[in-house]
């Protein structure tokens, strides 16, 4: 288990510098609303690697490695721009990691707004030590320090991602993107299973292995189950692949049809059943046996999407003739209608904070990603083609959104945000890649 | 005296001739089963008598035969009659317009057709599969193939199969007939079949 060998190995430390700001620790903090109006950027220039001591690095393509990374990763935040090192006036070393052997006026004159250094000790026979550091120029002050102590290489990325995730929480106030990772279905000749992927593209794994089609994966809140749909020998089959054990139970519900698992807030999972001859979303009890019902109609009811607090339920629903989404609010018991635009509005997943919801709706173009806002109502699309862009995702930090799409003639996975910044490719592999769902990295 | 000769004569001619009558008879006679050559009449008699019940039982057992084959061909000819019934069943789809879960009159002769082969062999199981086109989603996709198979269903119920030799299956758009897009593929791809479990 990949996963689980990560827990075990690295060790972190909070450098102390980080508590002790340095000169024009007075200076406004540099942050990035994400969420806002604005077209925020930030530039970053991250300085070539350094020995932290006079020494000799044994592994030379460590430090090569760590850059690389964090420029790979930070390249995925839209509002970063990497200052290329040949702008730096005077060069782009650093005498050395810490703040007191950092020229910054060089760095400031070439617009650099944050600069993260990176510090290795390295003894032969051990992958060694890492320093990274993270400076606001402007204010010439450490925002953020972190040591790892390195078992081995593979746990490199897993180390930029930590770090990532801490920056992004400073800057942002949510690093959860790098703290995540993506349930997605991959299809194979003509069977489907279900694979994970971190969002950064690292650590693909297949998770399933079943001689059938596996479709709508969904994580349970902790990332200790992935629920989905199994169909296999004439039969729909509710999966539940289980962390712990590393296995898949296959339940049996009331009905034909099993659609689009997903799980609340609380732990409780939410399906669309047809025991009434119909698809209406039920709860399921613990041991998986159908439960109360939550959305009853004599129309098509599934795709249930539940916000942080569990109050409310995006779905969609085709009771108005075509498919459109709708908001069910628990305590009200009211069910709002979201979309009025289009004839096809499907896939919903609304944002943790319950104020948007990212669904596909049919163009004549094919299908695009729109973001509701509950609010005012106003719509934004977010995704243009071409081909078809389906099954919307709102990550956990409400900012990064999911979705497959056929723009390269194949379904893959692509990260935007909800304010429609340009679609990145998750690397998934060979095989048409679909309906990403978000869930917390067990470390 | 003379006459009492010739008289005399003649009763030994015809004694001779008689007994030579007798002689040519023995030799053209069937040669006798040296084994049942000691038996009696009354053995012999049996003996015949269990060679004819012998021959009723092979007359017997050539009927069956014969019987048997002509079963047998029967057997083939049903066998033929349903090998058709299912291809039948097999080979016919029901298509329906975007979004739609609605019988057109095409699709509700088709399914006479099936209801009539279904209630022809009794021992037929049907799995109705309800497919779509890939221009919707798959999760409403995987519903709207439900309504299709269920539709389906539900007029071969009314046409006299019994609800509890069919079962329903949606695909949604995971098994297109025609893995193309274009307006011709996904006609062909919103459908539902027939497949058929004896």
């Amino acid at each position: 288990m990949v996963i689980m060998r990560y827990c075990l190995i690295i060790t972190v430390v909070v450098l102390v510098a980080c508590l002790a700001p340095m000169r024009g620790a007075a200076q406004e903090p540099l942050q990035i609303d994400i969420f806002g109006p604005g077209e925020e950027r930030i530039n970053i220039f991250i300085a070539p690697p350094k020995a932290l001591e006079a020494q000799v690095l044994h592994h030379p393509g460590t430090g090569r490695q760590i850059h690389h990374l964090l420029q790979d990763y930070l390249g995925l935040l839209p509002f970063v721009t990497h200052v290329d090192p040949g702008h730096i006036l005077g060069g782009p070393e650093v005498a050395g990691v810490r703040g007191r052997d950092i020229d910054f006026r060089k760095f400031s004159l070439s617009r650099v707004d944050l600069l993260l250094t990176i510090g290795l000790e390295q003894h032969p026979g051990r992958t060694g030590s890492v320093e990274m550091r993270a400076f606001e120029v402007f204010g010439q002050r450490m925002v953020l320090g972190r040591a790892y102590d390195l078992q081995d290489e593979d746990q490199i990325p897993l180390m930029v991602r930590r770090f990532c995730a801490e920056l992004m929480d400073y800057l942002t106030g949510n690093g959860d993107f790098f703290r995540s990772v993506l349930a997605f279905e991959r299809k194979h000749g003509d069977n489907k299973n279900i694979w994970s992927v971190t969002p950064q593209g690292t650590d693909l794994r297949q998770i399933t292995e079943v001689q059938g089609i596996t479709l709508s994966p969904a994580w349970s809140p902790g990332g200790e189950k992935i629920a989905f749909t199994l169909l296999k020998d004439n039969r729909h089959y509710l999966g539940v692949w289980n962390l712990e054990q590393d296995e898949t139970q296959t339940f049996t519900l009331p009905g034909n049809t099993i659609i689009s698992p997903a799980f609340a807030p609380d732990g409780r999972l939410a399906i669309s059943l047809d025991p009434m001859g119909r698809p209406d979303i039920y709860w399921l009890n613990d041991d998986f046996r159908m439960g109360q019902a939550i959305m009853e109609h004599w129309a098509i009811d599934v795709s249930p999407s539940f916000d942080r607090t569990g109050r409310k339920m995006a779905f969609a629903s085709g009771r108005l003739g075509n498919p459109h989404i709708f908001v069910h609010d628990f305590n009200k018991q009211q069910v709002n209608r979201v979309t009025y635009e289009g004839r096809y509005n499907t896939n919903p997943s609304i944002s943790p904070d319950g104020n948007f919801v990212a669904f596909s709706r049919q163009t004549p173009d094919g299908h695009r990603i729109f973001v509701a806002e509950l609010s005012t109502g106003r719509e934004r699309q977010i995704t243009f083609g071409p081909g078809n862009d389906e099954d919307p995702a709102f990550a956990p930090d409400g900012y990064f959104v999911a979705f497959s799409s056929s723009r390269s003639g194949d379904y893959r996975l692509y990260l935007t945000t909800r304010n429609g910044d340009e679609p990145r490719q998750i690397p998934t592999g060979r095989g048409d890649a679909k309906a990403p769902a978000w869930g917390p990295e067990r470390n | 005296m003379k006459n009492k000769t010739t008289v005399l004569l003649v009763t030994l001619l015809a004694f001779m001739m008689l007994a030579g009558f007798g002689c040519g008879k023995r030799a053209v006679e069937a040669p006798v089963d040296p084994a049942e050559a000691h038996l009696t009449e009354e053995e012999r008699a049996r003996l015949e008598e269990e060679r004819r019940r012998q021959e009723l039982e092979r007359q017997a057992l050539e009927e069956r035969k014969l019987e048997e084959e002509r079963l047998a061909r029967e057997r083939e000819r049903t066998e033929v009659r349903l090998q058709e019934a299912v291809d039948e069943i097999t080979k016919n789809r029901i298509h329906f317009a975007f979004d739609s879960y609605e019988l057109t009159a095409d699709s509700r002769s088709t399914l006479q057709k099936i209801s009539e082969h279904m209630k022809r062999f009794n021992n037929l199981r049907l799995v109705i599969e309800g497919h779509c086109d890939e221009r919707g989603t798959a999760e409403y996709n995987l519903a709207l193939g439900e309504r299709r198979a269920r539709a389906a269903y539900e007029f071969l119920v009314l046409l006299g199969v019994s609800s509890d030799r069919m079962q329903i299956i949606s695909y949604g758009e995971e098994r297109p007939l025609v893995p193309e897009s274009n307006e011709a593929a996904w006609a062909q791809n919103r459908r539902a079949e027939f497949k058929v479990l004896q």
